[in-house]
């Protein structure tokens, strides 16, 4: 707080930024989700590593609300000029203009780079008929609308996730919405639904104790904690990954050396072994993508979701 | 044996027991002043002891968890301001007392009873929680629509003399409980294309705005330019007697075991288990009509209740590594960043910490006897020797400041500044403003869980009463709807028989 009044205090001081010494004051981020949550951890996290890099002071500004929409709509006021930074899991960037009017679309922001990522799994009771992936998808094909899967929110990502698959195999399971994976474990330990939908570190420690068997993750390649579940490349269907993932975002005409600046020093923070170890133990792993390798991955993914979600009929 | 004994060596080693002090003080301050709030302090705290040893880390959460929900009592009761939602139930008997000038004796009562009902549940939490927590299990979207329709059944304590009013104010609370992206349908309802309605109306926001702001306003009106004197105030070592201690009593131990077992809930929080206390003290006095014009048991009852739900509610986070409420959530993350799997295996993997953890609840709601009773009490009753004038600005300052950290959002500081506008006028035309709440809080609960027990049983509504839980739930819903309704019929009979011996009876009786 201090810092953003002092660079508040400083800004009619700055009147051409030169760009050598970048940065010579605090940079705000915002994170679009309340304080404490995984977002919201990551970013505090890394912002500690940054600062000692970058020479500045970093500023969170948390605003939640709205599935991620109502933050990045706030940040959408800020200025190109590399002291107000987004950084955003990818759901409001890609899933929420899906389902919602939002005035801000991919072209709104410079990617800078992202940071960390995980995959969804999809799991069941130990006596569900099905040992493989395939052999799963087969199961839930062969009996249309008997299983009832939980997930994150009608519209979230693990939904459309999930769907994304199912749509390819002509696949009908019950979605059950819940308030987060605590709820949907919670649901599906109690034999509430047949199907657990979310993200992997929570149901963990089930599989571990032969509660739960993950039969499928929504990435390309099979995770190494979850050895019995298929990643999607072996079931031909490499083409639907969807994964959870972080990324930093400038506001749209963000000049390029600044740009450059941020991405070599997110290259190097993100990469650090302190970081790594702190991502492990959410079961995410760094994988910094940055330019125009950012942006194909946004626009791929978008479209892919848009497609899902038409089917759906949840498109705005 | 050996385990208990390093347990308690770790524990009370100087870093985590300075944590623990130190917290605990924090904590009562964060509950003291509306707005800021337990969870948002650890989510703010929890970062920067990441390098830390866990149990200190850990000592920080017990420490201002119990601390903010006793310090939340604080205001209630001097200013009729719960200083977090969970102190709503304390503000209806806190407040009458303060007024009747027994302020420290109420403080002293709430601060009993809030280490009492935080004893309890740690207690709970160390011997048969982890027992408890595969139970819970059993609780699914069928069970959880009944206990929010239980809930809302008690709106009939709180609607005060006036039934159609209170009604209308629980009405008006479902109503508001409606804004907002739904999340079983992804449509937005009554959001008028406005992104900032998108995730609904903040509870904690309207809570601050209802419930602050009329009596910040009326102390306004007052406009008294001199606070008491510190001779009124009579803070000097109030004895509570031993004969009313005992006719406390029950209503602490009925209060810890609807405070624990609310919190094992996961989803159901600390205001609904001081709501639930208050209620069931109400039904159980031989005075009911004592209720809300200053009776010590509505104070012992709110917030022993709403501290006993603390521990409990760290059990199915504990045990089954499913957070019951932010707060919880916050620790698993914790617990995380220190390299340990939340779950069934945590209590062999780890005994130590988790063990410690236990302990620093227990002691910490222990520890808020001595910093709550002796130290805080004392300064913040001085609030009350401050005049209207200073007061006034001093309370909207801290309100306005910690409702725009919730979100960091301008908006919210309309909409708190449009709820208490709202509140002010509700108050003047004597309409109850618990039943509000009431409703923001119980009626999205209810809504959503009933609708996915209907996703789940493909539209057969008589799954909602076949199960033998919900089954459970609904009949004593039930009872509480009519028993009051069947005694009073039953009252209204024999008044109406016993002055007018005669005459119809001569009609029956040949």
């Amino acid at each position: 707080m201090k810092n953003l009044l002092i660079g508040i205090a400083l800004l009619p001081l700055v009147t051409s930024p030169a760009l050598a010494d970048y940065p010579e004051r605090a940079i705000e981020v915002t994170v679009p989700a309340p304080a404490g949550g995984g977002t919201d951890t990551s970013a505090r996290k890394l912002a500690i590593l940054l600062e000692e890099e970058l020479g500045q002071s970093l500023a969170i500004l948390n605003v939640a609300g709205g599935g991620g929409s109502v933050g990045v709509t706030q940040f959408m006021q800020a200025r190109p000029d590399g002291y107000s930074l987004l950084a955003t899991w990818n759901s409001p960037i890609t899933t929420v203009p899906q389902v919602q009017q939002t005035v801000y679309g991919l072209d709104s922001f410079t990617p800078i780079a992202s940071t960390s990522e995980t995959a969804y799994t999809m799991c069941v009771k130990p006596d569900f008929p099905a040992e493989t992936g395939a052999e799963f998808l087969d199961e839930l094909a062969a009996n249309p609308d008997k299983y009832t899967y939980g997930n994150d929110g009608i519209g979230g990502t693990m939904q459309l996730a999930a769907e994304r698959i199912f749509q390819q195999r002509d696949i009908k399971a019950v979605a059950i919405p819940f308030g987060g994976a605590g709820e949907t474990l919670q649901n599906f330990l109690g034999g509430h639904i047949d199907i657990y939908g979310g993200s992997i570190s929570p149901v963990l420690p089930y599989v571990e104790s032969g509660e739960a068997k993950c039969l499928i993750v929504t990435s390309a390649a099979p995770v190494e904690a979850l050895p019995q579940a298929a990643g999607l490349e072996s079931l031909g269907l490499e083409a639907q990954e969807t994964l959870l993932w972080r990324l930093v975002l400038a506001p749209a005409g963000l000049d390029q050396a600044i740009a450059d600046r941020l991405v070599a020093a997110l290259e190097k923070t993100v990469n650090d072994p302190e970081y790594v170890e702190f991502l492990a133990t959410k079961g995410e792993l760094p994988n910094v993508v940055a330019g125009e390798a950012l942006t194909r991955r946004l626009q791929t993914e978008y479209d892919g979701l848009a497609e899902v979600s038409k089917k759906l009929g949840l498109s705005q | 044996m050996d385990t208990i004994a390093t347990i308690l060596s770790s524990v009370l080693a100087p870093g985590p027991f300075l944590a623990m002090i130190g917290s605990s003080i924090l904590g009562v301050f964060i509950g003291a002043l509306p707005g800021l709030n337990p969870v948002m302090a650890i989510a703010l705290l929890l970062p920067l002891t990441y390098s830390m040893d866990p149990l200190v880390a850990l000592a920080m959460v017990a420490g201002i968890y119990n601390g903010s929900m006793y310090g939340g009592a604080i205001p209630a009761i001097l200013l009729r301001i719960p200083g977090t939602p969970a102190a709503i139930a304390t503000t209806f008997d806190g407040y009458p007392m303060a007024q009747k000038g027994e302020a420290a004796r109420a403080l002293k009562i709430a601060c009993w009873s809030s280490a009492i009902g935080g004893t309890a549940s740690a207690l709970a939490l160390i011997t048969v929680g982890p027992l408890l927590a595969r139970a819970t299990l059993a609780f699914g979207p069928a069970e959880y629509f009944w206990i929010a329709v239980f809930g809302m059944a008690s709106v009939g304590v709180l609607v005060g003399n006036d039934a159609v009013k209170g009604l209308m104010a629980a009405v008006f609370g479902l109503l508001l409980g409606t804004v907002g992206l739904d999340q079983l349908s992804g449509v937005p309802r009554y959001t008028f294309g406005q992104t900032w309605l998108l995730s609904g109306l903040d509870l904690i926001v309207i809570l601050v705005g209802l419930y602050a702001m009329p009596p910040v306003l009326s102390l306004a009106e007052k406009a008294d330019l001199s606070g008491l004197s510190s001779r009124d105030l009579k803070l000097e070592a109030v004895r509570v007697p031993w004969s009313e201690i005992k006719s406390i009593i029950p209503t602490w131990i009925r209060s810890s075991l609807i405070g624990i077992g609310v919190g094992i809930l996961p989803g159901a929080g600390g205001n609904v288990a001081a709501f639930l206390s208050y209620n069931a003290a109400k039904n159980a006095s031989d005075d009911p009509k004592s209720f809300g014009k200053g009776n010590p048991n509505g104070v012992a009852a709110a917030e022993c209740g709403n501290n006993a739900d603390n521990a409990a509610s760290m059990i199915p986070a504990l045990a089954l590594g499913i957070p019951g409420n932010v707060v919880a959530a916050l620790v698993l993350g914790a617990l995380l960043i220190h390299g340990l799997q939340p779950g069934p295996q945590l209590f062999h993997q780890n005994p130590q910490l988790v063990g410690g953890f236990m302990v620093e609840m227990l002691l910490t709601s222990l520890i808020i006897l001595v910093v709550g009773g002796a130290a805080a009490t004392r300064v913040f009753a001085q609030v009350q020797r401050l005049p209207g004038v200073l007061l006034v600005p001093s309370v909207l300052v801290l309100m306005t400041v910690g409702v725009y950290v919730i979100n960091g959002r301008v908006v919210d500081l309309w909409i708190m500044f449009a709820a208490g506008a709202c509140g002010y006028f509700l108050e003047k035309m004597s309409v109850p403003l618990a039943p509000i709440v009431l409703g923001l809080i119980l009626g999205p609960m209810a809504e959503q869980n009933i609708r996915r027990a209907l996703l789940i049983s493909r539209g057969d509504v008589t799954e909602l009463v076949t199960r033998p839980i919900s089954a459970t739930i609904a009949v004593a819903t039930l009872a509480l709807i009519v028993w009051p309704i069947a005694t009073a019929i039953l009252r209204r009979r024999k008044a109406a028989r016993e002055p007018a011996n005669t005459a119809p009876q001569d009609r029956t009786t040949p």
